[in-house]
């Protein structure tokens, strides 16, 4: 869906992005990570042709994205969506969907009514939140093969957030294929089958999250009816920092918890808390590492 | 018409009308008080006049035979006033076509539709062209109206041949504003560069009778095309409109060319 090799974009003399070489595969939902400045909103607006690369070569959806067919067939949420004037969002909504060729009818009413979005207001008189939700709805209305999202979930309160994620899934259920930049992983974790990480313009580290998550470590803690032997949970693979008091048992698993539990079935387990693995943790200590490499072969 | 047209000239709506009731309150108010100079001939003279400075006298277009209609008409509305309001306008437009949607950064959204970026630079020309025709129209429809009720006696033909002239001369600003904006991208460049190139055209202009070099200046000037075929006495010069046009053609072609190969928002 998206191919990029070497791409490389210079403001004069400021690094954008450097060598940017990734690939985003058809029905995939892509979350793209980095902090402030590390050349996200650079690597969309080149995938948009807004601005050019200054070397590299990038394929959207098997074509130069100077083509404006290509352009058709994505939907795009800019970082810095600006909406002004006089016009009703609804207007602005009814205008952009014209020059696209038109929107399934109702589509844009049903999203706006999922969003809370409200389109009979003057588009200058929105908050920050509601512009959002029409920069959303813009990019859905037309259910587009590529969604190209920068920071989608700025500026939404959780409960739309929640509402955003799940017309991602959807999408993604619906075979469309989703590129989406957060600065942090815990906002795309859960709708995102990969995730890339760029820090100061480069790529530097891109994971799977089903298989992070697997490499997960996290806490668990088993409460039983009855005091258990320490014997029984010792030694299991991938089970660590164990400590047994009673009829309580503590520890912390390193990837798949199936040793555990087959171990704890054998007694009466009244009470399990499993602690959500701090993927943002992992993540970071891995791509610290990864970056330290680059540059010391850099 | 295009849908991108039709939406950006609602985004003019408001600036077309405050202009186009200034160019029309200003041009109606003026061309109703001919009535009154026709009747004080003697006072209003060549040979009255001829006491302001020179200098004045050659920025305000000569003031020659304010007392006949058409001698009124060019030097009370089409010497002075209407091209300079109207320029105003259009180089306002024009600045609003790319610069300031691009300032602003509401033009990224646009230009990632399926539109084609040549195509976007055109539809937005056109909205400006359509935009000021209809300040032109209207603004024509009251000179010639009021002019009518006072007798100014000049044909609606001469009028318009005029008129025409001045949509083309503003055209031109217009279009310039349009161009600096699309190749730049900012604002104060479209404005800087129409407005520069608007005054300094029309000094030159002004100048050329009396001083050397402004003579051979004055070929760079919009305002010598648009004022020396005299069209409200001899009619619609066309060679001077042609040259207009086509001055206009070739920033439209700069507009589209370097809009098309540069980097938005930067
Ligand atoms: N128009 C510009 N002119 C000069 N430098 C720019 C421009 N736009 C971006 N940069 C630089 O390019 C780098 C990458 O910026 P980019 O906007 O892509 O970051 P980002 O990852 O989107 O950051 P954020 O999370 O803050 O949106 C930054 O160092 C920035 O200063
Ligand atoms: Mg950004």
């Amino acid at each position: 869906m998206v191919e990029t090799e070497g791409l490389t974009k210079f403001y004069g003399k400021r690094r954008g992005l450097e060598d940017l070489s990734l690939e985003i595969r058809a029905g995939e939902v892509f979350g793209y990570l980095g902090p402030n400045g590390a050349g996200k909103t650079t690597t969309i607006r080149l995938l948009l042709d807004v601005i050019r690369p200054t070397r590299g070569r990038l394929r959207v959806l098997g074509a130069d994205p100077r083509d404006p067919g290509v352009r058709g067939r994505i939907g795009y949420l800019p970082g810095e969506l600006a909406l002004e004037g006089r016009d009703k969002a609804g207007d602005y909504l009814r205008f952009l969907a014209g020059v696209r060729g038109g929107v399934a009818k109702g589509r844009v009413e049903q999203l706006a009514e999922r969003l809370e979005a409200d389109l009979s207001v003057r588009m200058g008189k929105l908050s920050k939140g509601n512009k959002q939700k029409v920069g959303l709805i813009q990019a859905f209305m037309h259910e587009p093969e590529l969604l190209i999202l920068d920071e989608p979930t700025s500026g939404l309160d959780p409960l739309v957030q929640q509402e955003f994620l799940s017309m991602v899934r959807e999408a993604r259920t619906a075979g469309r294929t989703v590129l989406m930049s957060s600065h942090v992983l815990a906002e795309v974790e859960h709708v995102s089958d990969r995730v890339g990480i760029v820090r100061s313009g480069r790529l530097v580290a891109v994971e799977n999250v089903a298989a992070l998550r697997e490499k997960a470590v996290r806490l668990v803690e088993l409460h039983f009816d009855a005091p258990v032997p320490e014997d029984a949970f010792r030694d299991l693979p991938g089970v660590r920092d164990l400590k047994v008091e009673g009829a309580n048992v503590r520890c912390t698993i390193d990837g798949r918890p199936d040793a555990l539990i087959k171990a704890a079935a054998r007694f009466t387990v009244v009470h399990m808390v499993s602690a959500e693995p701090d993927l943002e943790e992992i993540f970071l200590t891995y791509y610290s590492e990864e970056g330290r490499h680059a540059h010391a072969g850099a | 018409m295009p849908t991108l047209v039709l939406k950006t000239l609602r985004e003019y709506r408001r600036s077309l009308i405050g202009w186009t009731v200034g160019i029309c309150a200003f041009a109606g108010m003026y061309t109703s008080f001919f009535p009154q100079i026709r009747a004080n001939a003697d006072l209003y003279s060549q040979a009255a006049l001829s006491k302001y400075p020179d200098s004045v006298r050659t920025l305000l277009g000569g003031l020659e035979n304010i007392t006949s209609g058409a001698g009124f008409m060019q030097s009370i509305i089409y010497q002075l006033f209407v091209p300079l309001l109207f320029t105003m306008c259009a180089v306002a437009l024009g600045a609003k076509a790319i610069a300031e949607p691009e300032e602003s950064k509401t033009l990224e959204l646009t230009l990632t539709l399926p539109l084609d970026r040549k195509r976007l630079v055109l539809e937005r020309f056109a909205a400006l062209v359509v935009g000021l025709l209809g300040v032109a129209v209207v603004s024509l429809l009251v000179v010639a109206l009021v002019g009518a009720s006072v007798d100014i006696g000049v044909p609606f033909g001469r009028i318009l041949a005029a008129h025409s002239m001045v949509f083309l001369l503003v055209l031109f600003f217009g279009t310039l504003s349009l161009t600096a904006g699309a190749a730049t991208g900012r604002k104060a460049a479209a404005l800087g560069v129409a407005g520069v190139y608007a005054v300094a055209g029309y000094v030159v202009n002004a100048l050329a009778p009396n001083v050397e070099v402004m003579s051979w200046l004055n070929r760079l000037s919009p305002f010598y095309y648009y004022s020396e075929g005299r069209p409200l006495i001899t009619g619609f010069p066309i060679g001077d409109a042609l040259v207009l046009l086509a001055a206009t053609a070739v920033l439209v072609m700069t507009a589209v060319l370097s809009f098309d190969r540069r980097d938005v928002g930067v």
